[in-house]
């Protein structure tokens, strides 16, 4: 499958302007021949939303989604939103489209709420990792912080998912000699979802700057049993195209098969034991 | 421990030198140079960012800073080929002690600031250009600063970067050496130096910040790093005593929703 992954810059609250710009990427990435494009964490409103949550979360009828829904007879479409499916309930959501229709929504469950994050004050978290098919794949969505929480993709992993995608709003931090340490954070976790949980994985980071905070891009593709193939530019907008291809999943099971010997009901007999001691 | 990798860091803060512009709808950054590092740094930092027709330096010497001082900050922007204009503050300044006579030498060197700022914010409306600051994180922790003075700016390019990385950066800059050089100072006053007033060598205050905050290093852990519980204390006390140049002023709260307490929106609302 033919993926891209935009790397781009939202504007904060503005979603007009944000909607746009996912209209123009998907053209494109029609014209090209991907088959699937991918935006960052909350792609159509930017990340530091406070009080502007309030002001522009998406409904679940809104006209932006029968927009959505009609580039998505030519392409598969997974996008970010702040989205109210109930009154004064908003979740930071991802969106997959795909054959004319929304198919698909991940909930955000890891709201950061520390330091810089705020997200436990304006969103409430999901509750589930469903798995969602992406053309023959089980495809699986972590957003932002539940990447850092290998736990959650290996919910992913014993469903069986070919694809994980990961969609972030990173800010970059923790200079030294050696660069920024948050990169080091998700291209280390791209190396455990590939080599563990041979999973096809590919990760995409925005950029830009709110308010003197820059994200830091460095999207990237992680093959299943083989590490990060693939990088887009650290700080710069960028496109990444990649080719995901299922037949790496089935030779990196069946290099050491983690897969087949991980035994997920003793976990949960042994989670029983310790929640319930 | 404070090794940065400056091709990065030049990079990162080039790309946020022209979204604080570009967003906002202008063209143009101004600058005021004071001979020192931090403005030197600047300096080059957005005319790499935004191309030299896009950069308006202003030199504000006052009669009794250090000749060094014009000299050094004409370096810097010449050795950036960067426009520059040197405008004397002093008749202001001297109009207004003539009037009301200073009592101290920090009231001289505070109205300094204030007016350079004054200056600065005019000309910006004339350059259309946004004023680019100059404060570094070290003087920003320990308030090193002239409250609406040298603080006020649309933007600070090296806010996160303490003073020892400042210099590590100019090196990568290639900021001229006579600039590297030299002690840092406020030239508030003759001979005044930043680390004569702040008590402490740039090098052992950015360590103890960068522990103390970044790190969440306890008092205990600090001083058995090598460092003088007082020194220790003292920063912390300055720090304390200076978080009101870090925020803006409290509004005393009635409505339900308040500017400043829970009217939360960031500067970027819809850019």
């Amino acid at each position: 499958m033919k993926v891209r992954a935009i790397q781009f810059s939202p504007a904060l609250g503005n979603i007009e302007k944000n909607l746009g710009a996912h209209i123009s990427h998907i053209s494109q990435a029609i014209r090209d021949a991907r088959e699937l494009v991918v935006f960052p964490e909350l792609s159509i409103s930017g990340y530091q939303l406070k009080d502007l949550a309030g002001d522009i979360a998406l409904k679940k009828d809104g006209p932006e989604w029968r927009e959505m829904e009609k580039l998505s007879k030519k392409i598969d479409i997974i996008i970010g939103a702040p989205l109210e499916e109930e009154a004064g309930l908003i979740y930071n959501a991802a969106l997959y489209f795909s054959r004319g229709k929304w198919r698909h929504t991940h909930r955000k469950v890891q709201l950061p709420n520390y330091g810089m994050f705020e997200e436990r004050m304006i969103f409430k978290p999901g509750e589930e990792f469903r798995t969602f098919k992406i053309g023959a794949m089980t495809a699986g969505i972590l957003i932002c912080r539940e990447i850092l929480f290998p736990m959650l993709a290996y919910l992913y992993f014993i469903q069986k998912t070919d694809l994980l995608i990961g969609i972030s709003n990173s800010p970059q931090r923790g200079i030294g000699s050696d660069g920024i340490s948050s990169f080091q954070l998700w291209e280390t976790m791209g190396y455990v979802f590939s080599q563990f949980y041979h999973q096809n994985y590919l990760f995409v980071n925005r950029v830009g700057f709110e308010d003197g905070i820059g994200f830091g891009g460095g999207s990237f593709l992680a093959r299943a049993g083989q590490g990060i193939v693939q990088k887009a530019k650290y700080v710069d907008e960028d496109v990444l195209d990649a080719e995901i291809k299922p037949a790496d999943v089935r030779r990196a099971r069946l290099s050491s098969n983690y897969l087949r010997d991980e035994q997920p009901e003793l976990v949960l007999r042994e989670l029983r034991r310790i929640l319930h001691a | 421990m404070l090794k940065i990798r400056c091709d990065l860091v030049e990079k990162i803060l080039v790309s946020s030198i022209r979204d604080s512009i570009y967003k906002n709808g202008f063209k143009n950054a101004i600058i005021g140079v004071s001979g020192g590092l931090d403005s030197a740094v600047v300096l080059a930092l957005c005319k790499k960012a935004l191309g030299v027709s896009h950069i308006f330096a202003l030199l504000l010497p006052y009669r009794v800073c250090a000749p060094e001082s014009l000299e050094h900050g004409k370096l810097a922007c010449e050795s950036c080929k960067v426009a520059y204009e040197v405008i004397d503050i002093s008749p202001a300044v001297d109009a207004y002690f003539d009037r009301f006579p200073a009592e101290n030498r920090l009231q001289i060197g505070n109205k300094c600031a204030r007016e350079r700022m004054s200056v600065l914010y005019d000309f910006s409306v004339r350059k259309k250009a946004l004023v680019a600051g100059t404060s570094n994180k070290s003087e920003l922790l320990v308030g090193y600063s002239t409250q609406f003075g040298d603080s006020a700016a649309a933007f600070l390019p090296i806010g996160d970067l303490y003073k020892t990385q400042v210099f590590e950066l100019a090196r990568y800059l290639g900021i001229p050496e006579a600039i590297i050089a030299k002690k840092p100072s406020a030239d508030l006053w003759p001979g005044q130096t930043d680390e004569g007033e702040i008590g402490i060598s740039y090098h052992d205050l950015d360590l103890i910040l960068h522990l103390m905050i970044d790190k969440r290093w306890d008092e205990g852990e600090i001083v058995e790093r090598g460092f003088a519980l007082a020194i220790v204390r003292r920063i912390k006390k300055m720090i304390v005593a200076s978080q009101f140049k870090r925020t803006m002023p409290p509004v005393c709260k009635l409505h339900a929703r308040t500017v400043g307490i829970d009217f939360r929106y960031l500067r970027d609302w819809n850019k």
